[in-house]
């Protein structure tokens, strides 16, 4: 009865109020099919706070990959030498947080005062489990290191490698550790 | 109150607009999202969200949804590949018989069929390459090489040009007389002289073959159409996307099914030219007066008579235009088609494109276009030429133009063979006239645009940087700064305002589907460019129509270029933009802007053409001037009939914004584009094209609804 009522008076009402009524409401149908739509798939603060971290980590990528692009290939050193190019306190910052790679040279060479490493090394197939180069907030160095692990005539053994690194070879494309320090 | 009954529509805009920039304005921009555009749109981040349906998995950024839907319908494109797949290497797999190593090989059905058409429509290209051009392919087909070794005889020679030329002279002349008949001859003659004969008999021989089929295909469909409801109705929204869909965008899925190739460009060709064939079959079918079926059936006629003897003859002139616009689409294609490896002339401006060699490229595309223009006025001429059914004609009057053909044949190979001995050098001018051994104005054009490039360089680049930074940044900015459900109430409450809620649900429906495709935003992209194409055009149309109409002399003269421009295929607007702006987004809205303007333009002329000559009388005589005419009279009558130009500028100028992706945009045509070398691309590349198709479509509702209310208002239904 009382949906006949509104029924009738919606009938009264002329065509241009009845045209707007039906705008508006076709708008609200719209925006509200939008709201339900949202509360389904709608994830806007929590992408937002990850592609914020996702932003600021290929800002740094880029950061870094400028300075490497800026180096010259070949070895790049943190000392004194006279034969490569020196690295400045801030490139050697930026090259060891950018650096990932620990080439078998480098390995070969800090085997050379490891020589449990180098045992389990060279038995073992010339496999590292892990690496890492990472840079020391408190000491404002830059570190690296790997483990070697296996068995060494039936004995399961782990050797820890762990230094200070001073030199880098760039490639122009990427950076690596020279040298490891373990000494 | 009173206010909002007398100006309802008035109110309802102001609504709508108040809403629309409310909308804008309270949903701000993801912080985040100029960086996520950034990146692209199927890279595997771990911020994706995922979703599943229908077996394949989804990604896409979870934005706030009232800024940018998630993309539901990410899962088409895939689905078609993998259907496309599942046809071509699964499905029906049966035994068949292998010529080759003549033993029974078990393959899916879909391929087989495939290779058969592949295989049929090599043949007939074949063919009429070997009629046009010389060669030994078909005779193989029926014999074996062997054969043809061991019989020099059946190396057949091509038809030296001087007889092609005076065939099309002859021709020209039966169909139109004097004037199309030298214009024919120098085409030819252009052609052979320049050195463009070969790829523009390939050209024709891929044309030669995709025109009568795409003709009897159409015709047939038309046919069917009109005597059944049921297959008109399956029909229209084929036609009607296809109307709207850019060409760029069938290529993908063709070429998953038939590959690359002169074939695989014959079906995209039919593709493209069946549907309006049978639009204007349909349409010359309808036009045929009941009075004259009724007389057919009087006189017992059969079904078949029917439609052979009354109903076909009488829609002559409409199904002929019909072969008319088949021809034109071909042109078009040709150049298309080149994308995926047809040869001949298009091939030719795409690569002469491609190495930004601009004089090359207007060789080639000057070749496209006179061709194109000479198989216009010849094909139109057939449509309008009256058959003398009772002219009582002598032998000679009868077959003179057969005779005239015989003689040029019998001149031309005697030329040839003449040629042969004449020039000693290898190349018989009288015979062909060798790809780069003709005249060449190539480095004379090169020359030009760097003269251009070294004089006006200073101010094109100033133009070209305050338009790009000035007028198009900021417009684009606007685009993409709208949300998504913004946009979506903008266009509902439009269509609801316009053609009511059937209306508003078509073009929301439209609209909602590309906003659920991983594609709006490129989507927002390709309308900002058309439309700034359609302001420009539409303003140089309506005003360049508008003061040539008040002259009956320059009526006829921008009817006669519009005619001609939109005989160009699309791909040769790009030549001269390239030659002045470079590889830049102005150069696609410049051409976007030229090939707007021709419907603007010409449809302004149309309606106000329209307006009945007595209206003129009685406002002359009511004492109004020439300008109170114009703007009381003329306009509001021939205003319908302008919007309808409006609509064909929108379509022309998608189209455009499509093809420009070939200089490089970063709308959806880059896109379609890039599907085309994405071995996976099928399924995007129609998706995408379903999108440009559905952009235009919404404008097409729009604009026609509105123009249908119109007419009705104005009584000039």
């Amino acid at each position: 009865m009382l949906e006949k009522k509104y029924f009738n008076k919606l009938k009264e009402l002329s065509e241009p109020t009845r045209e707007l009524f039906g705008l508006v409401s076709i708008t609200v149908f719209v925006i509200l099919s939008f709201a339900i739509l949202n509360i389904y798939w709608g994830g806007g603060d929590e992408l937002i706070r990850k592609m914020k971290i996702e932003e600021k980590r290929i800002a740094e990528e880029k950061k870094l990959n400028e300075v490497i692009s800026s180096l010259p290939s070949g070895i790049v050193v943190f000392y004194d030498g006279s034969k490569h190019y020196k690295l400045s306190k801030e490139q050697y910052e930026a090259v060891c947080k950018i650096t990932k790679l620990i080439p078998q040279r480098a390995i070969m060479a800090a085997h050379f005062l490891n020589h449990k490493a180098y045992e389990l090394y060279t038995i073992n197939g010339n496999k590292i489990d892990d690496t890492f180069v990472k840079w020391d907030k408190d000491k404002n160095k830059c570190f690296a290191g790997y483990t070697v692990s296996g068995s060494n005539v039936g004995v399961n053994e782990t050797a820890n490698v762990y230094g200070e690194v001073l030199s880098f070879l760039s490639t122009g494309i990427d950076t690596r550790v020279y040298f490891i320090k373990n000494f | 109150m009173e206010l909002l009954k007398k100006y309802p529509k008035l109110f309802q805009w102001l609504f709508l607009l108040i809403v629309f920039f409310a909308l804008c304005f309270a949903i701000d921009v993801p912080e985040t999202y100029k960086f996520i555009r950034g990146q692209a749109e199927f890279i595997k981040d771990p911020n994706q969200s995922t979703y599943i349906l229908f077996g394949k998995e989804v990604r896409y950024y979870a934005f706030d949804n009232f800024w940018r839907l998630p993309p539901l319908l990410g899962w088409l494109p895939i689905w078609i590949n993998d259907g496309l797949f599942f046809l071509l290497n699964e499905w029906m797999p049966m035994e068949f018989w292998d010529s080759a190593t003549q033993e029974y090989k078990t393959r899916p059905l879909v391929l087989q069929i495939s290779r058969n058409i592949t295989a049929f429509m090599t043949f007939l290209i074949e063919l009429i390459r070997e009629i046009l051009l010389g060669g030994v392919e078909t005779i193989v087909a029926f014999t074996s090489w062997n054969f043809v070794s061991a019989y020099p005889w059946a190396k057949l020679p091509g038809l030296p040009w001087t007889i092609v030329a005076a065939g099309a002279a002859i021709l020209a002349y039966k169909l139109s007389g004097k004037g199309l008949a030298i214009f024919a001859a120098l085409v030819m003659i252009y052609i052979s002289v320049f050195g463009q004969w070969k790829p523009s008999m390939q050209t024709l021989s891929f044309i030669l073959v995709a025109a009568p089929l795409s003709f009897i295909f159409g015709l047939s469909l038309g046919v069917m159409a009109y005597k059944s409801k049921r297959v008109e109705k399956a029909l229209y929204p084929i036609l009607l996307v296809m109307q709207t869909m850019p060409q760029y965008a069938v290529l993908v899925p063709a070429m998953v099914l038939f590959g690359i190739g002169d074939h695989a460009a014959v079906i995209i060709t039919m593709v493209v030219a069946i549907p309006p064939m049978i639009l204007l079959t349909l349409i010359g079918l309808r036009g045929v007066s009941p009075e004259v079926i009724e007389a057919g059936k009087m006189s017992g006629c059969s079904n078949w008579q029917l439609l052979t003897e009354v109903l076909i003859p009488t829609a002559r002139r409409d199904i002929l235009i019909g072969v008319n616009q088949v021809i034109m689409v071909c042109f078009s294609m040709a150049v298309i088609s080149a994308f995926i490896g047809a040869k001949g002339l298009g091939w030719n401006l795409l690569l002469a494109l491609n190495q930004l060699n601009i004089g090359l490229a207007l060789e080639a595309g000057l070749c496209i276009s006179l061709i194109a223009i000479l198989l216009d006025k010849m094909s139109l001429a057939w449509a309008n030429k009256q058959t003398d059914y009772f002219g009582n004609l002598t032998f000679y009057q009868r077959y003179k133009n057969t005779i005239f053909f015989g003689g040029a044949v019998l001149i031309g190979a005697i030329l040839a063979i003449f040629g042969s001995f004449f020039f000693k050098e290898g190349f018989n001018y009288l015979y062909e006239v060798p790809h780069n051994k003709g005249i060449s104005t190539a480095d004379f054009w090169n020359k030009g645009v760097d003269w251009i490039f070294d004089t006006f360089f200073v101010y094109i680049k100033a133009f070209n940087t305050w338009l790009i930074t000035e007028v198009l940044q900021p417009m684009r900015a606007l685009y993409l700064r709208m949300p998504a459900v913004a946009t979506l109430v903008l266009v509902v409450g439009a269509g609801y305002i316009i053609g009511g809620i059937r209306s508003a649900f078509t073009v929301g429906g439209l609209t909602l589907f590309i906003a659920l495709s991983p594609w709006w935003d490129r989507a927002l992209v390709t309308t900002y460019m058309a439309t700034f194409g359609v302001i420009i055009s539409c303003t140089i149309g309506f005003i360049v129509g508008t003061l040539c109409q008040q002259n009956k002399y320059t009526t006829n003269f921008m009817l006669g270029v519009c005619d001609i421009f939109q005989t160009f295929p699309s791909f040769v607007y790009l030549i001269p933009v390239m030659m002045l702006f470079g590889v830049t987004d102005t150069s696609v809205l410049i051409a976007v802007i030229v090939y707007a303007t021709i419907p603007a333009t010409r449809y302004t002329i149309e309606g106000l053409r329209s307006v009945p000559a007595a209206l003129h009388d009685a406002a002359t005589m009511s004492g109004v001037t020439k300008l109170q005419r114009l703007f009381k009279i003329e306009f509001p009558l021939a205003f319908p009939h302008m919007m309808l130009g409006l609509n064909q500028t929108i379509v022309f100028a998608l189209f455009m914004v499509i093809i420009g992706a070939f200089i490089g945009t970063e709308d959806l045509g880059q896109y379609i584009l890039k599907a085309l070398s994405d071995k996976a691309g099928g399924g995007k590349g129609l998706v995408l094209g379903i999108c440009v198709a559905f952009i235009g479509l919404i404008f097409d509702n729009l604009i026609r609804t509105w123009v249908e209310k119109r007419k009705k208002h104005l009584g000039i239904d």
